[in-house]
C-alpha cells in the first residue's frame, strides 16, 4: 500500500500521476482517451502502471479521479429526458433566463435551447412567499397530473423549481415525497436540495443541469467502481470537484453537481500545490490544451473561487475554482481571409483530427504546426510516444497561409505564433482587469502541452517578469487530484439586514450549517481526521445587485460583533471596488459554510544541488523573433537543481516543450521546476 | 503607407484588451447600481481626431460603436498633458445625445504630440431638472432636462477644476452617486492612456499612429464589401411610433437606403417635424451621427458577423436628415427620452435592410416595450422603495435562418431582467405571472419570437408605476416576405375586472392598494408564408404551448386534432390559406390592421404633401400646425380625404391664413 494515484481524462490523453508515499518519487503517464467507453482508460492505464513501474493495483493506497462524462453529457446533449415542475405562470424559468443574448449586436442572436423545453415543463399550483410563508399550499391534484403528463412524456427525472424554495422548501420537499410515493424510482431533483440560492434561474439551471447528468454520471462511477475492484484496486476511489476538493465516488453518484468542472479545477489545485513548493506567491496558472487555454490565479497558494460557470452552454452556480477558458489551444486553426487578414482559431483541430503535423488526418495549419514549422518541436517523441511530429507535413499545411501573406513558410508560422499569442494577451488581459490584479507582480506557471511552449512569449507581451515550468506539466490535473483535500460546500439563503437584531438568525444559521458541514465529513465520507470549517457570508450593501463573499471569523458571531463582520465586507468592497461606504446598511444575502477534512499531503523530493551552467543536447536552427537562430537544445532530465542556462534556447521533455527567447536567464529549483526570468 | 497586416491584426487584439480593460476598471469602480445593472455606459479609444477605433464587446452599451469625438474634442483648444474633459450637453457638437449621459475625454500624449483620446460615458441616474431621473417624455425644452456641462476641461493639468465640479454636483439630486461613478470614468479613461503608453512602446509610436488608422480603414474595406453585396437599388420603409407625446398622434420615420456599388445613403426625408415632448433624437444632421448608425451596424453585423466593430465601417454611409425634423431638432427642442425614438429607428433601418436582403435580414422586432420602475411603500416598515424591477422585451422577428429568439433578442438583446425572486424580497409588491405570451409571434415560415408578460399587483396606497418608453399598443411589428406581424403590446390596470382600464402607452400610473398591473411586450414579427412552415415545427410549438391549437389552424392552416397532426384536413387549409394570399396584392412587409387603417386615412401621398407644406414653416411653428392639420383630418368625413393629399393642402391653406404671423407664406397653387 505505497502508492497514491491520480488520474484526470481530457480530450486526447488520460493522465495518470502515481507518487510513492516512501520516497516522494512521481511517476506520470499518459494513455489516450477513450471517449466512446469511458473507463476503459483507466483500466489500460492501471495495467501501463504495472508494466511500465512495477506498480501494481494492490500496491494503490489512494485513488482520485477526475472525469468528463458529465460535462460530455451536456455539451453533446446525450444526458437523460427531463421534465420540470414550477411554481403556475412561472414555467418559462428556462425559457427567458435573465434575457440578455450571447452577442447582442447581433439581430440573429439566440439564447441555447434549454436542456427542458416547454412542452416538458409543468405549472403546480403552489406559491412560497419571499419571507417564506405559504400563500397557496402545494396543491396535490395539479402534482398529480403533471406528474401523469410527464411519465407520458417518457420522463427519466423530475426537477423541481418553486419560487422562494431557497427560504422555505417545504413545497418542494412535499412534492418529492408524493412523486416518490407514486413513481417510486423516479429521480426527483429539488432546487432546494441542488444548491438553495436565492434567483431562479440560476437555481432552477444549477439543479437541470445536475438532473441531466446525475444518471449517467452515477453509472459510470458504480461502472468504474466495479472494474476497479476486478483489476484488484482496493481502496474506495475519490472523485474531484470542482471546488478542488475531493469527495467518495459513493457520494460522487448523488452529487455529481459537485464534479462537472473539476478537470479545470484539479489543473488550478495542482498549479497552486507546485506554486507553494517553489515559494512563488502570485501566480497566474496557463494551461494549453489542444483547443483551449485555462487560465487562472493564485495568490499565496490559493485560488480564487466563483460561481455561475459555464457547463457547456449552461451556468452553474456551486462553488467552483475560478479558471477562464480561452479558445486558443495548440489545435487552433490558422486562417487568411479574402482582405488578407490573419485569425487563429476559434475553430480548432481539437484531438481529432488534431494538428497536421501528428500526422492523424489533420489538412489544416493550426498554432502547433506553426511552432514546428519554426524549428521548435519535433526534437523529442510527445505524449509517451503517443504521437510523432512529421514536419513535412505541417509545412505542407502552412503552405497556403504563406501564400496568402506573401511571406516564406517560417515567417508565415511565425506570423501564426505573433497573431495567437495576441488573442491570448488580450482574453488575459481582460480576466485581470476583470479581477483588478497587476499582472507585472505575477509569475506565469506553464502547463499542458502547449502552456510552457507559449509561456515566455505570452509573459513577455503581458509585462510579467518570470515564468514557473513544473517538472511534470503535462499531468497537473492528476497531480492537483491526488493532493486535494476532502471538501464540501453549504450555503442558506437569508437574506437580512446585518444587525444586532438579526444577529440570533445569522447565528442560528452559521449553527446549523456547521452542524451538517460536519455531518457531511464524518458520516458521508467517513473523514476521522480533525474537521476545518470556514464561514464567510454573502454581502452586499442594501439596492446593490452583487454580493461579494466575506470570509467570516465565527468568534465575530459567538461574540455578536457585527460591527467586525461589516468591517470585514467594507474593506473587501474596497480591495474589489477600489471604494467603501461605512454609512451605508448591509444585508447579507447568504451564509456559507466549508468544511474540510485534509487528506495527508505529500512531500514531494528535492533533487541534489549540482550549480553550474547547464550543457547543449543539440543545437536546432530556429526562427526566433524574426531572426533564424541556431539555438541550445536541453533535455528537460538534464537540467537539475542548481543548474543555470540562457535564453535562446528550447528545452525538450517528453510531454511538452519549453521556448526561452531572449533576455531570459534559466535556473532550476530544488524541485526540478524551471524559473524563467527575464532581465529588465 | 499602411502597416504590415500581421502587426496590424497583433495590434488590433492590443487595442481591442485596452478598450476592455477600460470597460472592466469603469464597471468594477462604478458606484451606482444603475450602471452595474443597465451597463449603460461605454469606454473606448479613438484617433487624435475623435473616431473611435476601439470599443469593448463585452461589457457596455452597444449604441456606440463609432461615435465621432471630433465636434466636442475640438471646442477645447489648447490641450496640455493631464487634462480631462466633459460634456453632457447635447447640443454641444452632439456627441452626448441626452443629459445623463456624462462624457469623457483624455487627451493621450507621447512626447508633445497628442497620439489618441480615451473616452466614455456613463448614464447618471439624475442630472438635476424638472423630475427625478431628469427623463420625462413631457418635457419639452432641453432646459428642463438638468444641468448642461457644455466640453469644459474639469482637470487641467492633472489639477481638479473645484469650481466646475462644485457647480455641477449642486445641481443634481444624488451628488455622492454622480461623483462616484466620475471616479470610476476617471479609473477607466486613466487605464486607456497605461494601455496606449504600452502599446507605443510595444510597437513604437510610428506603428501605433499608422495602425490605428489602419483599423478604421480595413473596418471601411469590410463595410463596403458587405454593401457591395447587396443589390443596387433604392430601398424605402416607413415605421411609426404610436404617439408623439401623451395622447398624441403617430410620428413617422421614413427612410430610403440608396445602394450604390460599396456606398449607402440614408435619406430620412419625410420624417415628422420635431415634437413637442422629449422624444426627438439630436443628431446636429452630421452624415454619420452614431444614434443614426446604430441599426445601420447592427444590419452589416447581422449580415457578415466576421467585420470588425470600429468607426470606419460607418464610413461608406451618408445620412441625409432635414433640419428642424423629429432626427435633427433644433435647440432647445428636449431630448431626453430620445431612446423611445432611437429604438424604432433602429426596426426602420433594419426594415430597408430586410427590403434589400431578405434572406439575411429578419423580419420587425419586438423591442423593448418598457422599463418598469415602481415606487410604493413597504407596509412593514413604512419605508418608501423605488426600484427598478423589469425591462419588458418582445421576441426577436423570424429570418430565413429560423425563428425569432422567443422572449427577447435583435435590438433589446443587451437587456438583462430582475429575478422574481429578488423583486419579491425587496419590493413588497407580488408578482402573478411572468413568461412567454403564447401567439404573440407572428406567424411566418419562421415564427416571430414570443413576447413577455408580466404581471404584479401592489398594496400600498399612493403607490406609481412608471413605465419608461411604452409603445407598439397601436402599431405592431412589420411581417416580411409574406410573414405576419407580431401581437401589439398592451398595458392594463385590472384586468379580467369590471373597473379594467387600458393603460396604453402610458408611462406613469398612481394606483391604490390592490391594483393589478398586467404589461404584454410586443412579439417578433414572422418571416416567409405562413403555410409554408414545416408542419412538425407548428406541433411543436404547439406542444410547447408557444401556439395555441387555434391559432395553428387558423394562421398555419396546420390542423391538430387530440394532439395529433390532421394531415389531410391540414393539406387543404395551407391551400386554402396559400389561395388566400394570392388573391392579395403582393407586398414585401405585412403590418397590422391598425397600421393599414392608419395609412388608408393618412397615404403617403397625404405626408408627402404634409412634409411639403411644414416644410415652408418656420421650425417652431411645423408641429403645432401639424397637430391642427391631424385634428382636421381626423374630424373630417373620410369620403372627403383626396388619394393626392389635397386635403392636406388645403387644411394648410385655413390655418396659415388665421395665423397673422404666417400670412405672408404662399402655399402653391393647387
Amino acid at each position: 500500500m505505497a502508492y497514491r494515484v491520480g488520474v484526470d481524462i481530457g480530450g486526447t490523453f488520460a493522465d495518470f500521476c502515481a507518487l510513492d508515499e516512501a520516497t516522494g518519487a512521481v511517476r506520470t503517464l499518459k494513455v489516450l482517451s477513450t471517449p466512446a467507453e469511458p473507463g476503459r482508460e483507466v483500466m489500460q492505464g492501471i495495467a501501463e502502471l504495472q508494466r511500465r513501474f512495477g506498480i501494481a493495483p494492490s500496491d494503490i493506497g489512494y485513488f482520485t479521479h477526475g472525469t468528463t462524462v458529465g460535462i460530455n453529457a451536456v455539451i453533446q446533449r446525450k444526458g437523460v429526458k427531463l421534465c420540470m415542475f414550477a411554481t403556475e405562470n412561472f414555467v418559462d424559468v428556462l425559457e427567458l433566463a435573465r434575457l440578455k443574448m450571447p452577442d447582442p449586436y447581433h439581430l440573429l442572436s439566440r439564447r441555447p435551447e434549454p436542456l427542458v423545453t416547454r412542452d416538458r415543463v409543468f405549472g403546480i399550483r403552489e406559491r412560497m412567499l419571499a419571507d417564506g410563508s405559504v400563500d397557496l399550499p402545494l396543491d396535490h391534484a395539479s402534482l398529480r397530473d403533471a406528474l401523469d403528463r410527464a411519465r407520458a412524456v417518457g420522463a427519466e427525472g423530475i426537477v423541481l423549481s418553486f419560487l422562494h424554495a431557497y427560504r422555505n422548501p417545504a413545497h418542494e420537499k412535499e412534492a418529492a415525497r408524493l412523486i416518490g410515493e407514486w413513481a417510486p424510482g423516479l429521480p426527483v431533483f429539488p432546487s432546494s436540495s441542488v444548491w438553495p440560492i436565492i434567483r431562479e434561474y440560476e437555481r432552477t439551471s444549477t439543479a437541470v443541469v445536475h438532473g441531466y447528468v446525475q444518471p449517467r454520471v452515477a453509472a459510470y462511477i458504480a461502472s468504474l467502481q466495479a472494474s476497479l475492484r476486478k483489476a484488484g484496486v482496493t481502496t474506495e476511489p475519490m472523485i474531484t470537484k470542482s471546488n478542488g476538493g475531493v469527495m467518495t465516488a459513493e457520494l460522487g453518484k448523488t452529487q455529481c453537481i459537485q464534479m462537472l468542472l473539476s478537470g479545470t479545477a484539479a489543473g488550478t489545485m495542482g498549479a497552486a500545490f507546485v506554486a507553494r513548493h517553489a515559494k512563488v506567491p502570485r501566480v497566474l496558472a496557463l494551461d494549453v490544451g489542444g483547443t483551449s487555454a485555462d487560465v487562472s490565479v493564485i495568490v499565496d497558494g490559493q485560488p480564487s473561487y466563483r460561481s455561475g460557470e459555464m457547463v457547456g452552454e449552461f451556468p452553474i452556480y456551486i462553488p467552483t475554482v475560478s479558471v477562464t477558458s480561452i479558445g486558443a489551444g495548440g489545435g487552433s486553426i490558422a486562417a487568411v481571409d479574402a482582405f488578407g487578414t490573419l485569425a487563429v482559431g476559434p475553430e480548432s483541430a481539437g484531438s481529432t483530427p488534431g494538428p497536421a503535423c501528428y500526422g492523424r488526418g489533420g489538412m489544416r495549419p493550426t498554432l502547433t504546426d506553426a511552432f514546428v514549422v519554426c524549428g521548435f518541436m519535433g526534437h523529442s517523441e510527445l505524449g509517451y510516444s503517443a504521437v510523432t511530429v512529421d514536419r513535412a507535413k505541417a509545412e505542407a499545411a502552412m503552405a497556403p497561409i504563406a501564400a496568402a501573406l506573401g511571406r516564406d513558410l517560417q515567417s508565415a508560422a511565425e506570423a501564426v505564433i505573433q497573431v495567437a499569442i495576441s488573442g491570448m494577451y488580450r482574453e488575459v488581459s481582460k480576466l485581470a482587469a476583470h479581477q483588478g490584479v497587476d499582472l507585472r507582480e505575477f509569475s506565469l506557471l506553464a502547463f499542458g502541452g502547449g502552456g510552457p511552449m507559449t509561456a515566455c512569449l505570452l509573459a513577455r507581451e503581458l509585462g510579467m517578469a518570470s515564468v514557473l515550468v513544473p517538472t511534470t506539466p503535462g499531468v497537473l490535473s492528476a497531480l492537483g487530484g491526488l493532493v486535494a483535500d476532502v471538501k464540501n460546500d453549504f450555503i442558506l439563503t437569508v437574506y437580512a439586514p446585518l444587525s444586532v437584531e438579526t444577529l440570533p438568525q445569522l447565528r442560528e444559521g452559521f449553527g446549523r450549517l456547521a452542524r451538517e458541514a460536519e455531518a457531511w465529513l464524518r458520516d458521508r465520507q467517513g473523514h476521522r481526521g480533525t474537521p476545518r470549517l470556514a464561514a464567510s457570508a454573502d454581502l452586499r450593501y442594501h439596492g446593490q445587485s452583487f454580493e461579494i463573499e466575506t470570509s467570516i471569523d465565527l468568534a465575530w458571531i459567538d461574540t455578536g460583533d457585527v460591527a467586525r463582520i461589516a468591517e470585514a465586507f467594507h474593506r473587501e468592497h474596497e480591495r474589489i471596488y477600489g471604494h467603501a461606504d461605512r454609512e451605508a446598511r448591509v444585508d447579507a444575502v447568504a451564509l456559507r459554510m466549508i468544511v474540510i477534512g485534509e487528506s495527508a499531503k505529500p512531500a514531494l523530493p528535492t533533487q541534489d544541488r549540482r550549480a553550474g551552467p547547464a550543457a547543449a543536447d543539440a543545437w536546432i536552427d530556429v526562427l526566433l523573433d524574426g531572426q533564424p537562430r541556431r539555438v541550445a537544445l536541453h533535455r528537460r532530465a538534464d537540467l537539475v537543481h542548481g543548474m543555470t542556462f540562457d535564453g535562446p534556447c528550447v528545452i525538450a521533455q517528453d510531454d511538452t516543450t519549453t521556448i526561452v527567447p531572449d533576455g531570459y536567464a534559466g535556473s532550476v529549483d530544488a524541485f526540478g521546476n524551471l524559473h524563467l526570468t527575464r532581465g529588465s | 503607407m499602411a502597416i504590415d497586416p500581421v502587426t496590424l491584426q497583433v495590434l488590433a487584439n492590443h487595442a481591442q484588451a485596452a478598450a476592455e480593460a477600460m470597460a472592466f476598471t469603469l464597471f468594477r469602480t462604478a458606484h451606482s447600481t444603475f450602471v452595474k445593472e443597465t451597463e449603460d455606459f461605454t469606454s473606448g479609444l479613438t484617433t487624435p481626431e475623435g473616431m473611435t477605433f476601439a470599443s469593448p464587446r463585452d461589457l457596455g452599451a452597444t449604441w456606440f460603436i463609432g461615435l465621432d469625438y471630433g465636434n466636442a474634442i475640438r471646442m477645447i483648444q489648447d490641450y496640455r498633458p493631464g487634462d480631462v474633459c466633459i460634456t453632457n450637453d447635447p447640443y454641444s457638437g452632439y456627441v452626448c445625445t441626452h443629459t445623463p449621459d456624462l462624457h469623457i475625454w483624455k487627451p493621450i500624449f507621447w512626447g508633445d504630440e497628442i497620439v489618441a483620446f480615451a473616452v466614455g460615458h456613463i448614464h447618471n441616474t439624475d442630472v438635476g431638472g424638472a423630475v427625478p431621473a431628469s427623463l420625462s417624455r413631457q418635457l419639452t425644452e432641453v432646459h428642463q432636462e438638468g444641468i448642461r456641462i457644455p466640453p469644459s476641461k474639469i482637470y487641467e493639468e492633472g489639477r481638479l477644476n473645484k469650481t466646475l465640479l462644485d457647480v455641477m454636483l449642486t445641481n443634481v439630486r444624488m451628488p455622492e452617486q454622480n461623483w462616484g461613478d466620475f471616479k470610476a470614468q476617471l479609473a477607466s479613461v486613466a487605464t486607456g492612456e497605461r494601455k496606449v503608453h504600452e502599446m507605443i512602446r510595444r510597437f513604437g509610436v510610428d506603428t501605433f499612429r499608422q495602425g490605428i488608422q489602419d483599423l478604421l480603414d480595413l473596418g471601411d474595406r469590410r463595410a463596403r464589401a458587405v454593401l457591395g453585396k447587396i443589390p443596387d437599388g433604392d430601398y424605402h420603409f416607413v415605421d411609426y411610433l404610436d404617439e408623439d407625446g401623451p395622447g398624441g398622434v403617430p410620428v413617422r420615420l421614413e427612410l430610403t437606403l440608396r445602394i450604390r456599388g460599396e456606398e449607402c445613403v440614408l435619406d430620412f426625408t419625410g420624417s415628422d417635424p420635431q415634437l413637442h415632448s422629449s422624444l426627438n433624437v439630436p443628431t446636429g444632421g452630421a452624415e454619420r451621427h452614431i444614434l443614426l448608425m446604430v441599426g445601420y451596424t447592427y444590419s452589416l453585423y447581422t449580415i457578415d458577423e466576421t467585420i470588425p466593430l470600429n468607426g470606419g465601417i460607418t464610413r461608406p454611409a451618408r445620412c441625409i436628415i432635414p433640419e428642424g425634423s423629429v432626427l435633427n431638432p433644433k435647440f432647445p427642442a428636449a431630448v431626453g427620452m430620445r431612446s423611445l425614438t432611437c429604438g424604432r429607428l433602429q426596426s426602420l433601418i433594419i426594415g430597408a435592410f430586410q427590403a434589400a436582403m431578405p434572406q439575411a435580414m429578419p423580419a420587425g422586432p419586438g423591442s423593448s416595450a418598457g422599463i418598469m420602475n415602481v415606487k410604493t411603500i413597504d407596509a412593514k416598515t413604512g419605508r418608501r422603495i423605488m426600484a427598478s424591477i423589469n425591462p419588458m422585451t418582445g421576441g426577436a422577428g423570424g429570418s430565413s435562418f429560423g425563428d425569432g429568439a422567443d422572449g427577447s433578442g435583435a435590438n433589446s438583446s443587451f437587456l438583462k431582467n430582475t429575478p422574481v425572486e429578488v423583486n419579491e424580497a425587496e419590493v413588497p409588491i407580488r408578482f402573478r405571472r411572468y413568461g412567454l405570451v403564447p401567439d404573440s409571434g407572428g406567424a411566418g415560415k419562421a415564427r416571430g419570437g414570443l413576447a413577455t408578460e408580466l404581471e404584479f399587483q401592489l398594496f400600498s396606497p399612493n403607490s406609481v408605476v412608471t413605465a419608461r418608453n411604452r409603445d407598439r399598443t397601436r402599431f405592431s411589428t412589420w411581417g416580411a416576405m409574406g410573414g405576419d406581424p407580431g401581437a401589439t403590446s398592451s398595458f392594463w390596470r385590472n384586468p379580467d375586472s369590471n373597473h379594467a382600464e387600458d393603460l396604453g402607452n402610458t408611462d406613469v400610473v398612481n394606483l391604490d392598494p390592490g391594483d393589478i398591473i398586467r404589461i404584454k411586450a410586443a412579439g417578433g414579427a414572422g418571416w416567409g408564408p405562413a403555410w409554408e412552415r414545416d408542419p412538425a415545427l407548428v406541433m411543436r410549438d404547439v406542444s410547447e404551448g408557444k401556439v395555441s391549437v387555434a391559432a395553428a389552424a387558423r394562421d398555419y392552416g396546420v390542423v391538430v386534432r387530440d394532439g395529433a397532426l390532421d394531415a389531410a384536413a391540414s393539406e387543404s387549409a395551407r391551400a386554402q390559406l396559400a389561395a388566400a394570399a394570392a388573391s392579395r396584392a403582393p407586398a414585401h412587409f405585412r403590418f397590422n390592421p391598425a397600421r393599414d387603417a392608419y395609412e388608408r386615412e393618412w397615404t403617403d401621398a397625404s405626408y408627402a404633401a404634409l412634409a411639403a407644406v411644414l416644410a415652408m414653416l418656420p421650425v417652431h411653428w411645423r408641429h403645432f400646425v401639424k397637430r391642427r392639420i391631424f385634428d382636421r383630418v381626423a374630424a373630417m368625413p373620410a369620403a372627403e380625404r383626396r388619394a393626392d393629399g389635397g386635403h392636406v393642402r388645403a387644411i394648410f391653406a385655413e390655418a396659415i391664413a388665421s395665423f397673422p404671423e404666417l400670412r405672408h407664406i404662399r402655399p402653391a397653387a393647387e
